[in-house]
């Protein structure tokens, strides 16, 4: 087994070698063809770069590696639960129309147009994110419009290191100003118990259902706290499920790629600040618990807001980004018309990032 | 006490180098630099000898010892009566090695003017800024000479040294260097005579059928070798010849261990992620990602307001960040700059 997979690793490798001085040797090509050829090498080979000053060794953590901690992840966290209670026609369509949107098209001829000499990882992660969160009967056609459009904002910015803001995010902000109703409809009852091939394929029939955020918006009803961690209640398609969010989540935070104190501000603070909520005006804010276990916000904490470029680089300012992120996030869902917060919290605090920066670097280093 | 520093890294069990037990004398007839120390005029109050080498190629201490640890310290009573009346000596010694400390907590009873010290052997806690800092607790500037503030730091191989040559006036004129690395087929510890050049030191050691460069006192802030016929002389610590990993890897993620100590970068430069990999690392709680957005702004100048000058050049930020951003190296041009 091991013999024959290092045999074809040497096979490729002599191919992929040969197709590189193929097109090195002929200027033609390399015009069109030389960045499309690094970027999917650099998917599938190391670089050929040797250390040039001090330090001579590195660790082996690259950027490569960093996201794909991110994607494995991901996929554990909500790809695998979600084909479970939603079935598998519902979920792998509209990953691949992500990818093939977002990466494949957009990013393939950004990295031709632009002469960029790879394709970056990050887009995986950012196609990901796309059908998360968005409803699970949301069209097809809507999620290529989506990663489409946080593909190009982010390489317009100039792709990672350069965000501004989360792309993802971007993407489904745009989607909820162009399309306000398709966005907020579709929430499809999941199906649970026992999984039988059909429904592992196609899910249950769909009966559509409001979020638990809504229907307390308009009712005031809570639903289980059981239900809820295990995923057995409406809601966009990959944050159902909390308890294997958190689980991965944790996991990313030990890992360090995410870096913990943001979910535990974010959360936390979402809960001490809902807590104070319900002691001011009583029954009219939702409680703290039921705060916490519902709509994106487990997703959004452990995966959205520690998207690292778009956070702060001090670590006490990631402490205030965590708990910024909890205050809006709450004081939307309580005091306005819009179920959910956690897009503007998350979109906001990107921004207010840059100055919660720069004040903590002046009063740290100030002399 | 309070810890003078934060994270460091422990490098000997990520990179563990093996060396042997035996100690291989290389044969050099030309011209060799005799035995030398250069005694500090200013009074010494402290010395620190550190036997806890933090490094995995460092020359491990018992090929200084060799199972006769009085004798080394009878040798350190020796040199420190005779040149440095007045001063207190501190061993530095690994905690793991009980038996170590045993030893020498045996022989300090009756002596009072030494004192034992134990340390984490975490990179870079041997650091001079660090040592001083932990032991004495006293804060001194880096590349500052420790001799300044009375404090000398005495490499265990000097204390044999100035005892064989100033006070027993015998001969002493080698010294142990160990070689190690991915280019050599074995790693050894070599006696060899300063003088004596590099090249002719590995020409039996390395491997030829790969590419590999050679570096002086270890692979974090060391220097390269690019002459192999520069010579060795009485201040050189270790040799590391590494394999030189300038082609292409298949599924990089999958041959790590391969990929391990070579001069493989691991990966491709990008740009500053804000991972907080680097000032996590930072034995000296830094933030080394704010010199590298100066450089990249094109504002070196403004490094120095960011406590660049606390920086003790160990390198693990570049070693740890995994954009690969060259930190130590934007840390010392921005120091440089007047
Ligand atoms: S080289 Fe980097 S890790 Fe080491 S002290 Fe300086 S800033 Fe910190
Ligand atoms: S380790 Fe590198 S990428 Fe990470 S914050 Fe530091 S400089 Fe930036």
């Amino acid at each position: 087994m091991k013999k024959t997979f290092k045999n074809i690793e040497t096979i490729l490798n002599k191919s992929l070698n040969s197709i590189e001085t193929f097109i090195q040797s002929h200027p033609k090509v390399n015009f069109l063809f030389g960045a499309l050829f690094e970027a999917t090498d650099g998917l599938i080979r190391s670089t050929k770069n040797t250390a040039k000053n001090p330090p001579f060794i590195r660790s082996s953590m690259d950027v490569k590696q960093y996201m794909g901690g991110i994607l494995a992840a991901l996929f554990f966290g909500w790809v695998l639960p979600a084909i479970y209670f939603y079935g598998f026609m519902c979920v792998v369509p509209k990953l691949i129309v992500s990818f093939v949107v977002g990466v494949f098209v957009v990013d393939l001829i950004w990295v031709i147009l632009a002469r960029e000499e790879r394709i970056n990882e990050g887009g995986f992660v950012t196609c990901l994110f796309i059908p998360a969160f968005l409803p699970p009967q949301a069209p097809l056609w809507l999620i290529g419009v989506g990663a489409g459009i946080s593909i190009l904002f982010r390489n317009i910015l100039g792709g990672v290191g350069h965000n501004l803001v989360n792309p993802a995010l971007f993407g489904r902000l745009m989607l909820t100003i162009c399309f306000p109703t398709m966005v907020v409809s579709g929430w499809q009852e999941p199906s649970i118990g026992i999984p039988t091939i059909k429904s592992l394929m196609y899910g249950v029939d769909a009966v559509t259902h409001a979020t638990p955020l809504i229907a307390f918006k308009e009712t005031g009803e809570t639903a289980s706290f059981f239900s809820l961690m295990f995923g057995a209640n409406t809601g966009s398609l990959g944050e159902t499920c909390r308890i294997t969010l958190i689980i991965t989540g944790i996991w990313l935070c030990v890992k360090r790629i995410a870096n913990w104190r943001i979910p535990v501000a974010y959360l936390g603070s979402v809960f001490v600040i809902s807590i104070i909520f319900s002691l001011m005006v009583g029954k009219t804010a939702a409680p703290p618990i039921f705060q916490l276990l519902s709509g994106g916000l487990i997703f959004a904490a452990f995966f959205m807001a520690t998207d690292p470029i778009t956070t702060t680089y001090s670590q006490a300012g990631k402490w205030i980004f965590g708990i910024g992120c909890g205050l809006i996030t709450v004081v939307i869902r309580n005091f306005t018309s819009i179920p959910e917060g956690i897009m503007y919290a998350i979109l906001l605090m990107n921004l207010l990032s840059v100055p919660i920066q720069s004040i903590i670097q002046k009063i740290k280093y100030r002399t | 006490m309070k810890k003078a520093y934060k994270k460091g890294f422990n490098l000997i069990e990520t990179y563990p180098v093996k060396f042997p037990e035996t100690v291989i004398l290389v044969k050099y007839d030309g011209p060799v630099d005799n035995f030398s120390f250069s005694f500090p005029d200013k009074k010494v109050e402290h010395i620190i000898v550190n036997l806890c080498p933090t490094e995995p190629w460092a020359l491990p201490n018992r090929v200084i010892l060799r199972n006769a640890t009085h004798d080394f310290l009878d040798k350190l009573e020796a040199v420190r009566t005779e040149y440095f009346p007045d001063s207190h000596c501190h061993v530095v010694v690994d905690h793991l090695e009980s038996n170590l400390v045993n030893e020498l907590t045996q022989f300090k009873t009756q002596k009072d003017w030494l004192s034992i010290h134990t340390m984490e052997a975490v990179y870079p806690y041997d650091a001079p800024v660090l040592i001083v800092k932990n032991i004495l607790g006293l804060d001194i500037a880096f590349g500052q000479n420790t001799i300044e503030d009375g404090i000398l730091i005495l490499d265990p191989q000097n204390v044999t040294g100035i005892f064989e040559y100033y006070i027993k006036e015998t001969e002493f004129n080698t010294r142990l260097i160990p070689i190690s690395g991915t280019g050599l087929k074995d790693n050894k510890i070599l006696k060899v005579k300063p003088g004596t050049p590099i090249k002719s030191m590995l020409e039996l050691y390395v491997r030829t059928d790969i590419k590999y460069r050679v570096f002086l006192d270890g692979l974090l802030n060391g220097t390269e070798v690019k002459d192999l016929t520069q010579k060795i002389d009485w201040s050189t610590k270790n040799i590391i010849v590494i394999e030189e990993r300038d082609y292409k890897t298949p599924f990089p993620y999958l041959n790590v261990n391969e990929l391990l100590f070579t001069t493989s970068l691991m990966g491709e430069l990008r740009r500053c992620v804000y991972c907080n990999f680097c000032d996590d690392i930072c034995p000296v709680n830094l933030e080394p990602a704010l010199y590298w957005h100066c450089y990249d702004r094109g504002e070196k100048h403004k490094a120095r307001t960011y406590a660049l000058e606390k920086c003790i050049e160990c390198g693990l930020c570049s070693f740890s960040c995994p954009s690969k951003l060259e930190l130590l190296q934007v840390i010392r041009e921005c120091k440089s700059l007047k």
